[in-house]
């Protein structure tokens, strides 16, 4: 019988602690006492009830909620974040540190652009962190297509310009009232802007009304990012000169590193007047504004894509990021459709077309009838995805230009005759005719108590079979004109 | 020698603040008297390399701080404690004395342990995740002492480092001092004569920025030998008398 000792479990080597390289943990400890960080819950409180809330009061297209990115950036984030960076970079002569830190060997430069990357590093997060909730809830409502990048890497370019032209002032004018005075000139500047127009000013800054992109920019066309790369550009020039101009004093280090302070400074500046001088250039076109120097002809192509169609007595084939409208759209026309399908000049076919300016897309836009067979052209704008007044808003659009296609005489050329018979149609596809022009459209409605009223009520009491049977016998006389309002059934 | 100094002197406008001083010191404690507005301050700023002389020259730890490069080393070899310490109320007692380990360019391992022996060393090793704001003003200069020493710097210049300080942690740090100076460069300003005669080896007094004494605690006292100089103890009466000396011979001062 032999002894044995127990086996004494073997210990685990205690963990090796990561070593952080210098500058981490100091960017580390700024993060953990910086001021920015404890303004994170004010500023995504504001982003949620002012920008989010604004761009999900869009229907879930890329194209239109996220250019509300890189306005909404700027006013919810860069505002703070300059105050936050200014209050920071003034932190030193405020708190009476600056002999302590004269004496410390890292070069000064290199412990501003800790504290202001520590600084900016709090506010972009926060503001990516919002763009990923955006994005997500948008992608979640079946958004079509991908998310455009370029409105939120201007926003984040001008978050960051924004800290670092703050933490400068903050450096360099070293008062408790920097900060508060940083924080108003970005807004005084972000609402100046918002009033440039199409200027060269108003068009690079990331809050101007212009936008980079249309309205259908990701549906129909590529997304232009054109002016995003220009703004970029300027936003990164700003942040490159300021931080640069930060090493450019004596104290601030060694003859080299000074000296690219100084390049980096200068280059900054020159980025940010390249940038000013291109959009100089630019050019609205109907899908984007275009900068030829930046520009890639290959953004010009339409997106290639296979449409989906409902039945309104005629085929409506809207594009797919449209799909949720398809029923409303269906349903809206089909009244109309089925009142004229099969009469010489009515359209065939209902096919959505892209939106060519954004205020025809504010307004609604006018759908037109082309072609032959004839093909109804319908751009389906702000308003008219607006769900309220969705039905009324399209066939106030629809209904003359239909209308008009298949009897004729125009909106202001029409004979009684033709009036009565456009007028009888539109009653009996239940179009409240009297709304029609409250609703901007083109259509005038015959006066109640008129012949012209009496005979159109009196051609919409018949029977539908019998009306399309007259119509069908008698509409190139009533096209010409020569049917007079005692002819109309 | 980690400090040569040759007739160095510093104006701010019309003011001479210090007025041709001429100094060495090796390894030790180094007391600078005087009384207010004596210059000691600005000396010590010049020797911090926060501030240029106006003129003279300028040696510390064998190089010259005129040059970028040279300046860099020393700093990293440098502790500096100013007259008025400026903190960050945010940051704890371990942050603030890791924020300036880290800026003094000591190796990052390195770091952590040398933080918590300068928290240790200066009596605030229970206080360490205090934040500065909460501490009172003898903790908070201790602090400023632990950001001082952490680096072991080869030179050490403390402006009024006791100030605030009760008597318990005064003796305390004397001793601390005299530890340090052992092997570094240690330059103690105060008006404090009781600071200097428990843990300086050399004392310098200053007035209206000279050196008008240059030597030992006990050469100090015997100054005060046949005067009538007044004191409590016997180096604030060679302090005195050695003031008293430099009126009646400049006969400008009161």
């Amino acid at each position: 019988m032999t002894a044995t000792t127990p086996a004494v479990p073997a210990r685990r080597p205690p963990a090796r602690r990561l070593t952080l390289a210098a500058p981490a943990r100091l960017l580390r400890l700024e993060l953990r006492r910086n001021i920015a960080g404890w303004l994170l819950p004010l500023i995504v409180a504001l982003f949620w009830l002012d920008g989010y809330h604004y761009a999900m009061g869009f229907p879930p297209f890329w194209g239109l909620r996220s250019p509300v990115l890189p306005d909404r950036a700027m006013v919810d984030f860069a505002l703070f974040g300059a105050g936050a960076s200014a209050w920071v970079g003034s932190r030193d002569v405020r708190r009476r540190t600056t002999d302590l830190l004269t004496v410390t060997a890292v070069p000064r430069w290199g412990r501003q652009f800790v504290t202001w990357a520590a600084t900016t590093g709090w506010a972009m997060a926060a503001y990516l962190v919002c763009v990923a909730v955006l994005y997500w809830s948008t992608a979640r409502q079946g958004a079509w297509g991908g998310p455009p990048l370029w409105p939120a890497a201007v926003g984040a370019a001008g978050v960051a310009a924004a800290c670092a032209l703050g933490f400068a002032a903050g450096v360099f004018f070293p008062s408790r009232f920097t900060a508060a005075l940083a924080t108003l000139a970005v807004f005084i500047l972000a609402t100046a802007i918002k009033g440039g127009g199409t200027s060269t000013y108003g068009l690079i800054s990331p809050v101007a009304p212009q936008g980079s992109f249309r309205p259908d920019s990701g549906v129909f066309y590529h997304y232009l990012p054109d002016l995003s790369i220009d703004q970029v550009l300027l936003l990164a020039g700003l942040a490159a000169a300021a931080l640069g101009a930060l090493g450019v004093p004596a104290a601030s280090g060694g003859r080299w590193l000074r000296r690219s302070a100084a390049a980096l400074t200068a280059a900054g500046l020159v980025t940010a007047g390249t940038a000013i001088g291109l959009a100089g250039t630019a050019r609205l076109e109907p899908y984007g504004v275009v900068i030829p120097a930046l520009h890639d002809a290959a953004s010009d192509r339409p997106i290639p894509y296979t449409p989906v169609c409902g039945q309104a007595a005629i085929p409506v084939c809207l594009h797919p990021a449209y799909q949720a409208y398809l029923p409303a759209v269906t349903a809206a026309l089909r009244p109309l459709l089925s009142q004229v399908a099969g009469l010489p000049g009515a359209p065939v076919r209902v096919v959505q077309v892209a939106y060519l300016n954004p205020t025809e897309f504010a307004t609604g836009g006018a759908p037109t009838i082309a072609g032959r067979p004839a093909v109804l052209r319908l751009p389906l704008g702000f308003a008219v995805l607006a769900q309220q007044t969705q039905t009324e808003f399209l066939q106030s659009r629809a209904a003359p230009v239909i209308m008009g296609s298949v009897i004729g005489g125009g909106t202001s050329g029409a004979s009684p005759a033709q009036q009565a018979a456009e007028a009888g149609l539109l009653q009996a596809a239940g179009v409240p005719v009297a709304q029609l022009a409250s609703m901007g459209s083109v259509y005038k409605p015959p006066a109640p108590g008129s012949p012209v009223y009496a005979a159109a009520t009196r051609f919409a009491a018949l029977p539908a079979a019998a009306r399309h049977a007259w119509l069908l016998a008698h509409l190139a006389a009533l096209r010409a004109g020569q049917i007079t309002l005692e002819q109309l059934p | 020698m980690n400090v040569e100094i040759v007739d160095l002197t510093r104006r701010f406008g019309r003011t001479e603040a210090v007025a041709g001083v001429s100094l060495q010191a090796g390894p030790g404690v180094f007391g600078l008297l005087g009384p207010n507005g004596a210059g000691k301050t600005s000396l010590l700023r010049m020797l911090a390399t926060v501030i240029q002389p106006s003129s003279g020259t300028l040696r510390l730890l064998g190089r010259d701080p005129g040059s970028y490069g040279p300046r860099r080393e020393i700093r990293r070899r440098l502790g500096y404690l100013p007259q008025n310490l400026g903190y960050y109320p945010g940051f704890t007692v371990a942050e603030f004395v890791e924020y300036f380990a880290l800026l003094k360019d000591m190796p990052p391992g390195r770091v952590p342990a040398a933080v918590a022996a300068a928290v240790e060393r200066t009596g605030l090793g229970d206080k360490a995740r205090a934040k500065l704001r909460t501490l009172s003003g003898g903790m908070l200069r201790r602090a400023g002492i632990a950001q001082a020493i952490v680096n072991e710097p080869e030179l050490l210049l403390l402006d009024e480092p006791t100030a605030g300080l009760d008597p318990e942690q005064r003796v305390s740090f004397r001793a601390m001092l005299r530890n340090l100076g052992e092997t570094a460069t240690v330059i103690v300003s105060t008006h404090l004569v009781e600071d200097v005669g428990a843990a300086c080896t050399k004392v310098a007094l200053m007035n209206q920025g000279k050196i008008l004494f240059y030597g030992t605690p006990t050469e100090l006292t015997a100054r005060a030998d046949g005067t009538d100089a007044a004191g409590d103890a016997p180096l604030e009466r060679g302090y005195s008398a050695v003031l008293a000396a430099a009126r009646t011979g400049a006969g400008a001062w009161s």
